[in-house]
């Protein structure tokens, strides 16, 4: 239970392979924050510094207020969950899961009291007097994660817990530890590349690129007003489709004209754009694949294209299609709009219309990719 | 048509089959030479020391008669035990220490990241180039000064195998470097100091390469004779069994000494190769995981 | 030249693809040398840098410490006493007490440094000649002890490096002085002797461990090697001993008697022992390396039964010290050993034999150099074999499986797949078992003792050479204490044998791509 802040925090591999630049973040009391980016992008180094695993080149971090930089892992108060579970496999599930508590020569009652209650928890207690080598990948997940528990420490930190795991089991362990946050309420920092794991665990999230953070906010701010272009595409999946078209003014009304089509923008995002005063321009248009919907030849707003790919999901169908230009684009359907007839006709090559509504579309600026109402 | 077609597949069917067992026949009969033309020199010196009616070379393979006779001479005339003894005390010491050096050099140099670690690691490579025999000529002045060639040969010898051993550490590096990072990792975030980890975490770990190193540190003054026989006086207490048993096979010597020189070979090869085939396995595993790695 | 893409590339056929790249290997040697060029203009520049950075820091430090500082430039420890390290202090003192003592006591560092006559071509190394004299009492002569020649050289050598390290310790302190500077002027407290202690545990624990191992490599090998070094420069032999006749500093005098290939020269035979090793090296090498690797093929069979007892015959032969199986094997082949009395029953071999006056095989050059080539076999197959098995292994199943159904037959499978597999995993083992073989003490010595005699040299450096004679066991006779040792020429010999392996290394290193990735296997 304790603040965690990191201020203009940097990592320098060699001379001058920059891998974390100017971090700054402040995390709360018993907040869950995700750090989530491709790979590559300095995530698992920051949360690796947070650790004491990897020196920090600039920049100080601090735990409840004390700077942590010179300090050991040991000494830093900190519980971290490796991707590989690193479980040590010369001991039972029982001596992993109390191996900190053996160096701290914790009494015997109070280490089986921890490690069973934890174990309790976790659902592993038959387990106990195994190795892990014994274990389902899950159930080493589980070991792993009971391990940092019986620390009762500051800081929990989880570096990719899931992604060595199956989907199904990966869909089960993610609402697991959101059920597990409920019961050990303190500060987590997780790190991941899955977008969908960062939205469904984190309060707030750090989305991050080539080292720099792009965003940091609540899953829906990230979601309803990405900061930048590549937000926009990271979050959310099938991602966003995002396109050069032109922003017109037109008697105080914005337009989009988006491959000879013409849709005006409505509701709040008109406000916002009279508001900041946007001119007339190029911009670069996103519309999640979700808010496209089939339309006809006659409407005017309507973009004809060719299907090339169609992903029957289930509920919906996901259909990758060409505009005339050449531009690709993913549109989503709820299989429940259409009927039979409709849906045969949904077949490679043949063309459809679609369109999309005048409130939920993001805009770009095409050269600083910044979002323009932001 | 149709006709031709089932012809040829049966043909080949069986031509497959059989031709596997031709090529395994093959295999049995080569290898069967090899194991013959492998044991043929254990088989001979085995024989060779139960011979009693000849001391040096008949050039026959079977005795003409069987007995103990080496064997006893071997006790009762020569200086055999005392330099089985020497050698004896000289494998346990170099094991023990050997390993100490070769696990904490290897150990450092795949967990532990420090200033210098490359420049190291390029210094005991480009020391290895030398060869290592040049060394001695100082070592014996020296050793000679302080009497470590004489009846103390094997305090001296002990140094010599042990005290540059750490730059043998590649293949147990290589092995270190198999075990997980994190691990390390984890156990330091539960509270491990670096001496904790490599006693708690990696240790228990490493019994395999320990087990390795610890024999090869063992067979080394057995198998040695150069260093051996440039440290030891000759005809001083300090012997061991290879510069003893050398001289036996010398032009003027051979004729007499023969068949003892066999009985010495087959009382030094049965502790070694005893120890040798217990611990098989960790033998294997580690030149194979030396081979890995390079 | 032009450069083709990648697709360019492709469409080459085997042959000129092949051309293309000899083609740009040559070409590169250029720029191989331009960047070794580059490289050591630049280490020069980084060194000058470093050196630069050091006054200046050395400079800071004085000028901003206090007096404690300011007095630590020529009392150690003070200023680690002065801010609380009471354990360094003392430590640094203590060595400074240490080595001015030593330089100073009669027959101390200054006195060894003295006796020297450091490279100064023509002077003896120490400066009294032990003698004999006329003794009074014992109406007779008697031996007055001077200088030791090697004792001079060791102890002066001991001296310089005590010296450098005093540097090394001077500067460590200074260094550590800005350090409590800094640390105190951030309010910060400094590392107490305690906490150094604490530390050698854990983030200092390299330290700890490696303390022994690298003293036992510092003076054991590096003090020796450049001992050794130091030797060649040198008239080091049995005459001068050191001990009854000084020798002294020579220069490059004795390269020029090893590369002279005339009379009393050691060209000649320099040069054919060198060839014989390397030849030797490579038959050995690869002989060992293609059979174990077929011997292990065949045991690792897909149905072929008691693998493991095969195995354990050909491991017997790495359990078995190997001065007993060869002097055993070496006697076998003799003229009255077992194979050799049958041999010599095949007229063939009998009258080759009698018609060159040999005895035994052993006293034929090139029958000797075969069966060392082939005994080694017997040695080192199991070795091979042990690797290949574990690397067998390791190669995916379904690669097998796939080129199966792709068409290829088990010669083609083992040429396309398991002969580059091995080749890639055990190139570096390739290059430390060719290195190994160009000192393959054992296997020679006591297969041959490097006989037969060369009659066309005799004796060379002091040691006779032998048609089988590697460079190392040449050398290990040359220096064997006999009145013709020639402790200098082994020590050149000695020089010699590191730069062909380091060459070799060279180039392997630079042409196989599995020894640059140390840390791929992570």
């Amino acid at each position: 239970m304790a603040t965690v802040k990191l201020t203009n925090v940097k990592k320098i591999y060699g001379k001058d392979t920059v891998a974390v630049q100017d971090f700054n973040l402040d995390i709360a009391d018993k907040e869950f924050i995700v750090f989530v980016g491709p790979s590559g992008c300095g995530k698992s180094t920051t949360l690796r510094m947070i650790a004491g695993l990897e020196d920090i080149s600039e920049g100080t971090i601090e735990i409840d207020g004390v700077v942590v930089n010179d300090l050991q892992p040991r000494d830093r108060d900190i519980a971290m969950v490796f991707q590989n579970y690193a479980l040590y496999p010369h001991l039972t599930v029982f001596e992993n899961m109390a191996f900190s508590l053996r160096l701290k020569k914790v009494p015997q009652d109070e280490v089986y009291d921890k490690v069973t209650k934890a174990a309790e928890i976790l659902g592993i207690t038959e387990y106990l007097t195994r190795k892990p080598r014994a274990l389902s990948g899950g159930q080493r997940q589980r070991v792993a994660i009971g391990r940092a528990m019986v620390r009762d420490s500051k800081v929990f930190l989880m570096d990719e817990p899931l992604s060595n795991l199956d989907a199904k089991l990966r869909n089960q362990m993610r609402a697991e530890i959101i059920l597990l946050r409920q019961k050990i309420d303190t500060t987590f920092v997780y790190v991941t590349h899955d977008q969908t794991e960062a939205m469904t665990l984190g309060d707030r999230i750090v989305i991050m690129k080539d080292g720099f953070i792009m965003q940091v906010g609540t899953p829906t701010e990230v979601f309803d007003m990405p900061d930048n272009l590549f937000v926009a595409e990271f979050i959310g999946a099938p991602k966003m489709n995002t396109f050069k078209t032109n922003l017109v003014l037109e008697d105080g009304k914005y337009y989009v004209t988006p491959y000879g089509a013409k849709i005006e923008v409505t509701g709040a995002k008109a406000d916002m754009l009279k508001e900041k005063n946007v001119q007339s321009g190029e911009i670069i248009l996103g519309v999640r694949p979700e808010h496209f919907t089939l339309s006809d030849a006659n409407n005017p707003a309507a973009i004809p294209c060719k299907i090339k790919v169609n992903e029957m999901m289930g509920s919906e169908l996901h259909l990758h299609v060409v505009e005339d230009n050449g531009d690709k684009l993913i549109v989503r359907i709820p299989t429940i709009a259409l009927d039979d007839d409709q849906r045969k006709a949904l077949v490679y090559d043949s063309t459809i219309y679609v369109t999309f509504e005048g409130k939920v579309m993001h805009f770009f600026d095409p050269e600083t990719e910044k979002n323009l109402l932001v | 048509m149709k006709k031709t077609n089932e012809k040829t597949i049966k043909k080949s069917g069986l031509g497959a089959k059989a031709s596997r067992r031709l090529g395994n026949a093959v295999i049995y009969v080569i290898l069967i030479l090899i194991t013959i033309i492998w044991l043929f020199p254990f088989v001979g010196i085995t024989l060779e020391s139960f011979k009693v009616d000849v001391r040096g070379m008949d050039g026959r393979f079977w005795p003409g008669e069987f007995g103990f006779d080496n064997y006893i001479r071997l006790f009762k005339e020569t200086d055999f035990f005392n330099w089985f003894k020497n050698t004896a005390i000289m494998g346990v010491a170099t094991a023990v220490l050997q390993t100490f050096f070769v696990l904490s050099m290897s150990y450092v140099l795949s967990r532990l990241r420090f200033k210098g670690r490359k420049g190291l690691m390029n210094l005991m490579l480009i020391l290895g180039m030398f060869p290592g025999f040049l060394t001695m000529i100082l070592i014996y002045k020296v050793f000679s000064d302080f009497g470590l060639t004489m009846e103390m040969a094997p305090l001296g010898l002990i140094i010599v195998y042990c005290a540059s051993s750490g730059m043998g550490y590649y293949v147990s590096k290589g092995f270190f470097d198999t075990i997980p990072k994190s691990l390390d990792e984890a156990a330091r975030v539960d509270g491990a100091t670096r001496w904790q980890v490599f006693r708690k975490v990696i240790m228990p770990l490493s019994k395999p390469i320990i087990i390795y190193t610890v024999l090869m540190g063992f067979m080394a003054p057995w198998g040695d004779f150069m260093l051996a026989s440039y440290i030891i006086h000759e005809n001083s207490a300090g012997m061991s069994v290879a510069v003893g048993m050398y001289e036996w096979l010398s032009k003027t010597m051979v004729n007499t000494n023969y068949t003892m020189f066999c009985a010495a070979g087959v009382i030094v090869a049965i502790p070694v190769v005893a120890v040798f085939l217990a611990l098989q396995k960790y033998y294997v595993e580690g030149v194979t995981g030396g081979a890995v790695k390079g | 030249m032009k450069r083709l893409n990648d697709l360019e590339y492709l469409k080459l056929n085997k042959f000129d693809a092949f051309l293309y790249k000899l083609k740009l290997f040559f070409c590169a040697i250029p720029l191989w040398f331009k960047s070794l060029g580059l490289a050591i203009v630049n280490f020069f520049k980084t060194c000058g840098l470093a050196i630069k950075n050091e006054f200046v820091d050395i400079g800071t430090t004085f000028k901003k410490g206090n007096w404690a500082v300011k007095l630590s430039f020529f009392i150690f420890g003070v200023g680690n006493l002065y801010y609380g390290q009471i354990l360094r202090g003392i430590l640094f003192l203590l060595f400074e007490i240490v080595f001015i003592g030593y330089m100073l006591v009669p027959s101390g560092g200054i006195y060894w440094l003295s006796k020297g006559n450091w490279f100064q071509t023509g002077a003896t190394i120490g400066t009294v000649q032990g003698r004999f004299e006329y003794d009074p009492i014992y109406d007779t002569d008697v031996w007055v002890t001077g200088d030791d020649s090697v004792k001079v050289m060791l102890y002066g050598l001991l001296t310089i490096i005590f010296i450098i390290a005093f540097i090394y310790t001077w500067r460590l302190q200074v260094k550590q002085c800005k350090i409590c500077i800094d640390i105190t002027a951030k309010g910060k407290k400094v590392k107490s002797g305690k906490d150094d202690l604490k530390s050698l545990l854990d983030d200092q624990f390299h330290k700890t461990l490696l303390s022994l191992p690298l003293f036992g490599i510092m003076a054991f090998t590096v003090l020796p090697i450049i001992y050794m070094v130091l030797v060649a420069f040198t008239s080091y032999d049995a005459a001068h001993d050191g001990y009854s006749n000084l020798f002294s500093w020579v220069g490059f005098e004795h390269f020029n008697e090893l590369f002279n290939f005339g009379k009393g020269g050691l060209g000649l035979a320099f040069g054919e022992i060198l060839s014989w090793t390397l030849m030797w090296a490579f038959f050995a090498t690869f002989s060992n390396y293609f059979l174990g690797m077929f011997v292990a093929i065949m045991i690792n069979k897909k149905g072929i039964k008691i693998k493991k007892f095969w195995r354990t015959v050909l491991v017997m032969t790495i359990a078995i010290p190997q001065f007993v199986s060869l002097l055993y094997v070496s006697k076998l082949f003799d003229s009255s050993g077992i194979i050799g009395k049958l041999l010599g029953q095949i007229p063939a071999i009998s009258e080759y034999l009698s018609a060159n006056h040999f005895i035994s095989l052993w006293d034929s050059p090139i029958v000797a150099k075969i069966l060392v080539i082939v005994i080694n076999i017997w040695v080192g197959i199991p070795y091979i074999m042990l690797m290949a098995t574990g690397i067998l292994m390791n190669i995916p199943a379904d690669l097998y499986e796939s080129s199966r159904i792709d068409g290829a037959s088990p010669w083609q499978q083992y040429s396309k797949i398991t002969l580059p597999y091995m080749m890639f995993v055990m190139g570096p083992y390739l290059l430390t078992s060719f290195v190994g073989n160009l000192n393959n003490f054992n296997v020679i010595y006591l297969l041959t003792g490097g006989n037969p005699l060369n009659t066309a040299i005799g004796t060379a450096g002091g040691a006779s050479v032998g048609h089988t004679d590697l460079l190392i066991t040449w050398l290990f006779k040359m220096t064997l204490g006999s009145s013709e040792s020639k402790y200098y020429m082994a020590s050149l010999i000695g020089i010699c044998v590191f730069l062909v392996v380091a060459v070799l290394s060279l180039i392997v290193y630079n042409v196989i791509p599995s020894t640059r990735n140390e840390e791929d296997y992570k």
